[in-house]
């Protein structure tokens, strides 16, 4: 068999043990999975048999409307197969699990992470802000973030939706 | 018995220093003259570059990709418009894919110039320094009579390549790469075969290639430590699957290994230009894309090889024309976090070699 029909095999399978699903977005391989279950996936991932994605090149987030998507891009220095894992969470509580156990290269990525978005890592050594300086205030790379001037901004955010 | 210690000291390096690369700033804890612990601060530098993206559109970024990594700004280009290209399904002419190839690895052998020079220059070796940029100038002026700027070259659009070269591009490029064997012979001879530098370097910050797997490094930092991972050849973008090149790896594990990749990828890259010079055929430089590009929904994550280790693009498209999601991974933002890990247990003077030998570009850690 080929490398990505094992791996795609592989991600089936665990899609069906952590209630996630599979998707092909042009060509790469994505799992989506709820933000619970985000370390047991990657571990799982990590320890594909054959086809291991252990290797982290990019955690970072996206702002999907009510949720935020922590997404993981893994591939393996041994191999061509690539594998993009989704952990979703709700806006209104950005919690998910730290991998700096499993990666200590995602330290500086969750910092980063939490520094655009708010998500708070469980489990993250130091998850301070990496950028910006700890009295900034809001999250710049979430969606509803007002660039305005700081005058501005101190009336936009009283202003009710539709003024 | 008992161990004596010093009093522990708190030493504040940067922003502003001339061994910090740009705007880089770290604490470093030392107990007498050993370095104990290191605490990078970084962020002085911060743009919102990925903030930006969101309210431009999607060529309207193309500049923006200049000022990441800044010394070697074709690659930062060819990244981001092969992102957008395979977001947007656009195929382009064989002549801007050579022409991309022929800037990317100039711009490679320029940073690695830059950071021979500058790894020189952090031990104190003025001379080198002045060798390296010289021969450096040669390319700049070739970006120069192509792009019209130096540094921030533009190059690439979203289809292909902004301008044909000018006449004098091929008889000044060919010149450069006939020189090239005798510059690196001079570097061999004033830098790397020193005694001092290889006092300073050999055996220093051993980073170990379990570590530089599980820390996400990338690029020579990664090879100097014994794997051979270039996505040039693992990977391969654009149309690097045509060319015939190797991929050095060393296996010392230290600075001085990290320092010598840089030598031996330089002359990779002129094979490389060698070939894409022996090959480029004529025609059209762009393809036709539309002038309001909207690409379809969906998201892609591009990575390539730049200078100073995997540069990856992950846009995330809605169907309008401008990226609801523009992220950028950059290398030396990852491989920074190398230098807390290795650095405790070596003298200050080591530390500034190591951090050298990392090569960070601020434009990049920052973004």
């Amino acid at each position: 068999m080929e490398n990505k029909e094992i791996l795609r095999k592989h991600v089936d399978e665990l899609a069906v043990k952590v209630n996630g699903e599979v998707q092909e977005i042009l060509g790469a391989l994505v799992l989506t999975v709820k933000g619970s279950y985000i370390t047991e996936t990657l571990n799982a991932a990590k320890n594909f048999a054959d086809v291991p994605c252990d290797f982290l090149h990019d955690l970072t987030a996206v702002d999907v409307g009510e949720q935020f998507a922590v997404v993981y891009q893994l591939s393996s220095l041994n191999g061509p197969q690539t594998l993009r894992v989704k952990g979703m969470i709700d806006r209104d509580t950005p919690v998910i699990e730290s991998v700096t156990r499993i990666w200590r290269g995602a330290n500086f990525l969750e910092r980063e992470a939490y520094d655009m978005f708010g998500i708070q890592f469980k489990g993250h050594p130091n998850l301070k802000r990496i950028y910006l300086w700890e009295e900034f205030e809001g999250y710049p790379l979430r969606k509803d973030y007002v660039t305005e001037s700081v005058e501005k901004r101190a009336v936009i955010l009283t202003m009710k939706p539709g003024e | 018995m008992t161990l004596e210690r010093t009093e522990e000291l708190a030493l504040n390096l940067g922003p502003q220093h001339p061994s910090m690369h740009g705007v880089f700033r770290m604490v470093a804890h030392f107990d007498g003259e050993i370095i104990t612990k290191i605490d990078p601060k970084i962020g002085y530098l911060h743009r919102g570059l990925e903030k930006l993206a969101e309210s431009r559109t999607y060529a309207q970024f193309i500049p923006y990709t200049d000022r990441l990594d800044y010394l070697a700004a074709p690659h930062n280009n060819m990244a981001y418009v092969q992102a957008v290209e395979k977001l947007a399904n656009i195929q382009i002419p064989e002549r801007a894919e050579y022409l991309r190839v022929i800037f990317a690895e100039l711009a490679r052998i320029a940073s690695h110039l830059v950071f021979i020079g500058s790894l020189a220059l952090d031990m104190a070796g003025w001379t080198a320094w002045g060798y390296c940029f010289r021969d450096r100038e040669r390319i700049l002026d070739l970006f120069e009579m192509t792009a019209g700027s130096r540094l921030t070259v533009n190059a690439m659009r979203i289809g292909g390549f902004s301008q044909e070269v000018p006449d004098e591009f091929w008889p000044a490029l060919k010149s450069f790469l006939d020189d090239l064997p005798e510059m690196l012979e001079e570097y061999q001879g004033i830098f790397y075969g020193n005694e001092i530098a290889m006092g300073r370097m050999k055996s220093v910050g051993i980073l170990t290639k379990e570590d530089a797997a599980n820390f996400s490094t990338t690029g020579p930092v990664l090879r100097a430590s014994g794997v051979k991972h270039d996505l040039r050849k693992d990977a391969p973008y654009g149309i690097y699957d045509r060319f015939e090149f190797d991929v050095p790896v060393l296996y010392g594990c230290d600075s001085y290994d990290r320092g010598l990749i840089r030598l031996l990828e330089i002359k990779e890259s002129a094979k490389i230009i060698r070939q894409a010079m022996r090959d480029i055929p004529e025609g059209p430089i762009m393809a036709k894309v539309p002038k309001v590009l909207k690409p379809p929904v969906g998201e892609v994550y591009h990575a390539v090889e730049n200078p100073k280790g995997e540069l990856g693009f992950y846009l995330v498209s809605d169907g309008s024309t401008k990226p609801a999601r523009l992220r950028i991974r950059s290398a030396t933002f990852i491989n920074i976090q190398l230098l807390p890990a290795i650095s405790p247990g070596w003298k200050i003077q080591d530390v500034i070699a190591i951090f050298a030998t990392l090569d960070a570009v601020l434009g990049e850690v920052d973004k």
